[in-house]
C-alpha cells in the first residue's frame, strides 16, 4: 500500500453562496475530482474529503479514495463558522491522517483547500489555533468575490488566493486549478517531494489573482 | 432566499441581522417547508388542481416567503402563471382526450418528486465485474410501478428487475450521465415516461494510465537506456545477477531512469563486488550521479582489492578476520569517498550543483573464506542491503535506511555531511556460513515488498520475497536461481515489472547467489 495523499476541501456553504456560487461549488468539486480520476498519480495516492462550514461546520464526505468519491449535493444557508471548520478540520486530520513511524508507513501531509465569500462570524481565531497545531502541506485560501476577507485568511495560510467574483465561471476556473495542484501534488510526492510553497503549485489562470 | 432577504432588508434589518435571523429560525422555516410540502404533495390517485402542483417546482426557500410576505407569493404565483402559460402552449406529448390538465399536473408532482430524490450507484472500474443491488421500491414513490436506464448497456451495465440487481462488466471510464426512466403505476401504452439522469462513475484501470511508454530521447545529456542487466558467471561458485529497469512514472513521460547498478567478480582474489544507486528524481542529473557512483565504487574496489592480494592470500584464518576487518574498511572508505569526489568533479565541470547528482549509494564487497563468507557493506539512502539464507533461516540487514519522519527526506552521497562525518560509521560487517542471497536493492523495490523500515528486518518479509522471486506473484514470473543460469539476468528484469498500486519508481535488484 503506497503512502496516501490526503486532500482536504474546506468549503463556505453560508446563506450568501446561495444560488450560482453554490451550484458553481458542487459542479467545481465533480470536475475537479472527475479529472483527477485521469492522472495516474492522483487517481492511486489521492484521498480526498468535504468540509463545508455555514452556522457549523460539517464534514460531508470523510476521506475518501478517488475511485469511491461521490460528491454529495450541497446547499447554501447559515452563517460563516470558519472557526468551526478548521477546528473539525484540525479533529479529522488527526483522525484520519496516519502518522509516519518505523512501524507504520503513514499519509503524506495533507493538502488543504479553504474556500469563503464572506468574512467568519465564529471566533475563527479559537479553531486557528488549533489547526495550527497540526502539520499539513501546502494550505491555499480562496477568497470567493470581493466579500471574503483576505486579511483573516492571511493569518491561516501565506498562500491566499482571491477570485474577482464569485460566479459560476470563476468558481469553475478556480476548481480547474485545484485540481492541477493535486496532480502537481500527487505527482512530486511520487518522487519522494512535497508541495510546500504556492510557487511549486501550477500558475493560476487569470480569474485566481494571488493576494501578496 | 434573495426574496426573504429584501423583505428582511425592507423591515430594516442589516447584513448580520438578516444572517442571525436566518440562521436562529432556520428550524422553523425548515418545518413550515415540510408542513407546506406535505399538504401540497400529491396523494396517489388523488386528483390535483394543477396550480397547486406547480408550486412544488418553486425552490423550497421560497416558499418560505409566504409566511412573512404575502406580496411576494402573489408576484411568484403571477410568475408560475406565465410559466404555466408557456408550458400548455407547448405540444401536447400525451394521448389527446382525457383531462390533459390533470394529467400533466400529477407527472409534474411527480417529476419534482423524482428530481428530489438521492439517488447513487457505486462507482466500478473498468473491466473489472460490477455488481450492485438495485430496487426501486426503496426509493418509496408508490406511485412507480417500474423503472429503466436508457442506454445503460451502452457502458457495459444490464439492470435485471426481478433479481433487482444492476450487472456487468463497465467497459469505458468517465462520468456516464444515463437516462433513468419512471413509469407510472397506470402507465398506458403511448403515454410519456418520466425520466431524470442519473450519474454511473466508472473508474479507469491504473494499468491501462500507467501503460504509456515513451522512450527516453537518445539525444538527451547523459542518456542511459531504459533498462539494463547482466548476469556474472563464476564457474562452480556463486554467480551474481542484476536487473534494472525504468520506473512507469518515468516511463509514461519519456523520461530516463535515474537507477544504476554494477557488478564485479575479481578472479585474482576472489572477491564478488555489487554497487547499486538510485539517483534523486528531484535532481537534474542524478542519472549520471548514479551511474558515476556505480562505476566509480567499483573501479576503486577492483584497484584497492589487488593491492591486498597478498594479505588476502595470507590471512583465511579465522584469527586473522580482524585483520581483513580492517583492509576491507579502507578500500570500502576509499571506493565511497572517490565516487563522490568523482560526482563533484564532474558537477564542476558542468559548472553546477553537485546536489544536481543526488544519488544514493549500496555497496558490498564479500569473499568465502576457510571459515565462512565475509561480507563488508556500506549504504547511504533508502532501499535495502541484506544478506538472506532460506534454510536454516537467517537474516540480517547491513545497515538502516534513511527514511525519517517525513517519506521522501532520504541521505545522499552527494552530501558533504556524509561524506564528512558518515564515511565510516556506515560500513557493516558480517561473517556467515553460507548464504541463499545477498540482495541490494532501490526503493523501488523495497517500497512495495516491505513497506516499511521495520519490516526489513522481519524474516518473513524476505521469504515472501524469495517465494515472489521463485514465481509466487500473481503473473507466475520466476526467476531461476539454479547454478549458471544465463536466463536469469532476463528473468530478473522481466520480474521487475511487478505490479504494485502507487509504486512506480525506478526499480534495481542485485542478488548474489
Amino acid at each position: 500500500m503506497a503512502r496516501r495523499l490526503p486532500v482536504y476541501l474546506v468549503l463556505d456553504t453560508s446563506g450568501s453562496m446561495m444560488g450560482e456560487p453554490i451550484a458553481a461549488v458542487e459542479t467545481g468539486v465533480q470536475t475537479l475530482v472527475s479529472a483527477l480520476r485521469q492522472d495516474p498519480y492522483a487517481l492511486e495516492t489521492a484521498y480526498l474529503s468535504i468540509i463545508t462550514f455555514d452556522s457549523n461546520a460539517k464534514q460531508i464526505v470523510p476521506l475518501t479514495e478517488l475511485t469511491a468519491f461521490q460528491m454529495p449535493s450541497i446547499s447554501a444557508n447559515g452563517l460563516t463558522s470558519l472557526g468551526d471548520a478548521l477546528k473539525l478540520l484540525a479533529n479529522k486530520i488527526d483522525s484520519e491522517v496516519a502518522k509516519t513511524t518505523a512501524e507504520v508507513k503513514g499519509d503524506w501531509k495533507p493538502l488543504v483547500f479553504i474556500m469563503t465569500d464572506g468574512g467568519p462570524t465564529d471566533d475563527w481565531k479559537k479553531g486557528l489555533a488549533e489547526f495550527q497545531k497540526r502539520k499539513t502541506g501546502m494550505v491555499v485560501a480562496c477568497a470567493a468575490g470581493q466579500g471574503a476577507d483576505t486579511n483573516v485568511l492571511k493569518q491561516i495560510t501565506e498562500c491566499v488566493v482571491q477570485l474577482d467574483t464569485a460566479d459560476s465561471s470563476t468558481i469553475k476556473a478556480f476548481f480547474k486549478w485545484v485540481s492541477a495542484s493535486v496532480s502537481t501534488g500527487s505527482q512530486k510526492v511520487d518522487s519522494g517531494n512535497e508541495v510546500v510553497g504556492i510557487g511549486e503549485l501550477p500558475p493560476p489562470p487569470p480569474e485566481v489573482n494571488i493576494v501578496v | 432566499m434573495e426574496t426573504i432577504k429584501k423583505y428582511l432588508e425592507e423591515k430594516g434589518l442589516d447584513d448580520s441581522q438578516i444572517k442571525d435571523f436566518l440562521e436562529t429560525h432556520s428550524k422553523e422555516i425548515k418545518q413550515f417547508i415540510d408542513e407546506l410540502l406535505e399538504k401540497q404533495l400529491p396523494k396517489p390517485d388523488e386528483d390535483v388542481p394543477y396550480s397547486e402542483v406547480i408550486k412544488e417546482e418553486v425552490q423550497t426557500s421560497e416558499i418560505t416567503t409566504t409566511e412573512e410576505n404575502p406580496t411576494q407569493i402573489e408576484e411568484n404565483q403571477k410568475m408560475q402563471a406565465t410559466d404555466n402559460q408557456q408550458q400548455t402552449d407547448m405540444p401536447k406529448v400525451f394521448d389527446s382526450g382525457v383531462q390533459p390538465d390533470k394529467e400533466k399536473a400529477k407527472n409534474d408532482a411527480l417529476a419534482f418528486q423524482i428530481k428530489n430524490k438521492q439517488i447513487t450507484f457505486l462507482n466500478g472500474k473498468v473491466n473489472q465485474p460490477y455488481e450492485i443491488d438495485f430496487d426501486f421500491e426503496t426509493l418509496e414513490m408508490p406511485e412507480i410501478a417500474e423503472v429503466s436506464f436508457e442506454k445503460l448497456e451502452d457502458i457495459g451495465l444490464l439492470y435485471f428487475p426481478e433479481e433487482k440487481k444492476i450487472k456487468g462488466t463497465p467497459t469505458q471510464a468517465g462520468d456516464h450521465k444515463i437516462e433513468m426512466k419512471f413509469k407510472r403505476n397506470d402507465w398506458e401504452e403511448g403515454k410519456p415516461l418520466l425520466t431524470r439522469e442519473v450519474v454511473f462513475i466508472i473508474n479507469p484501470d491504473p494499468r491501462v494510465l500507467w501503460s504509456k511508454n515513451i522512450p527516453t530521447p537518445e539525444d538527451i545529456e547523459y542518456y542511459k537506456p531504459d533498462s539494463d542487466k547482466i548476469f556474472v558467471k563464476v564457474e562452480s561458485k556463486k554467480n551474481m545477477v542484476a536487473a534494472s529497469q525504468r520506473g512507469r512514472s518515468h516511463a509514461i513521460e519519456g523520461k530516463p531512469r535515474d537507477d544504476d547498478f554494477a557488478l564485479y567478480y575479481d578472479e585474482q582474489t576472489e572477491w564478488y563486488v555489487m554497487v547499486v544507486a538510485d539517483g534523486a528524481g528531484s535532481a537534474k542529473y542524478s542519472r549520471k550521479g548514479s551511474q558515476i557512483a556505480c562505476q566509480k565504487a567499483l573501479e576503486i574496489c577492483k584497484a584497492k582489492l589487488l593491492d591486498n592480494k597478498d594479505v588476502f592470500d595470507k590471512n583465511r584464518e579465522q584469527e586473522n578476520r580482524n585483520e581483513i576487518g580492517k583492509i576491507l574498511q579502507g578500500i570500502i572508505g576509499s571506493a565511497v569517498f572517490e565516487a563522490y569526489k568523482a560526482i563533484e568533479q564532474e558537477a564542476q565541470e558542468k559548472n553546477t550543483p553537485t546536489k544536481d547528482y543526488a544519488t544514493t549509494l549500496l555497496l558490498t564487497l564479500c569473499k568465502k573464506f576457510d571459515y565462512g563468507w565475509f561480507v563488508g557493506a556500506w549504504w547511504v539512502g533508502d532501499g535495502g542491503i541484506g544478506i538472506y539464507r532460506q534454510d536454516p533461516q537467517y537474516m540480517k540487514v547491513l545497515g538502516e535506511p534513511d527514511g525519517g519522519e517525513f517519506a521522501g527526506q532520504t541521505r545522499f552521497l552527494t552530501m558533504p555531511e556524509i561524506i564528512q562525518n558518515e564515511l565510516y560509521t556506515r560500513i557493516r560487517f558480517d561473517v556467515v556460513e553460507d548464504f541463499t542471497a545477498l540482495i541490494l536493492m532501490t526503493d523501488g523495490i523495497t517500497d512495495p515488498k516491505f513497506e516499511t523500515d521495520a519490516n526489513l528486518n522481519r524474516i518473513e518479509k524476505w521469504n515472501e520475497l524469495w517465494a515472489d522471486l521463485d514465481g509466487k506473484n500473481e503473473d507466475n514470473i520466476k526467476v531461476d536461481f539454479t547454478d549458471n543460469n544465463e536466463q536469469s539476468a532476463d528473468q530478473l528484469l522481466k520480474w521487475l515489472d511487478f505490479w504494485s498500486k502507487g509504486n512506480h519508481d525506478d526499480r534495481t535488484i542485485a542478488i548474489l547467489f
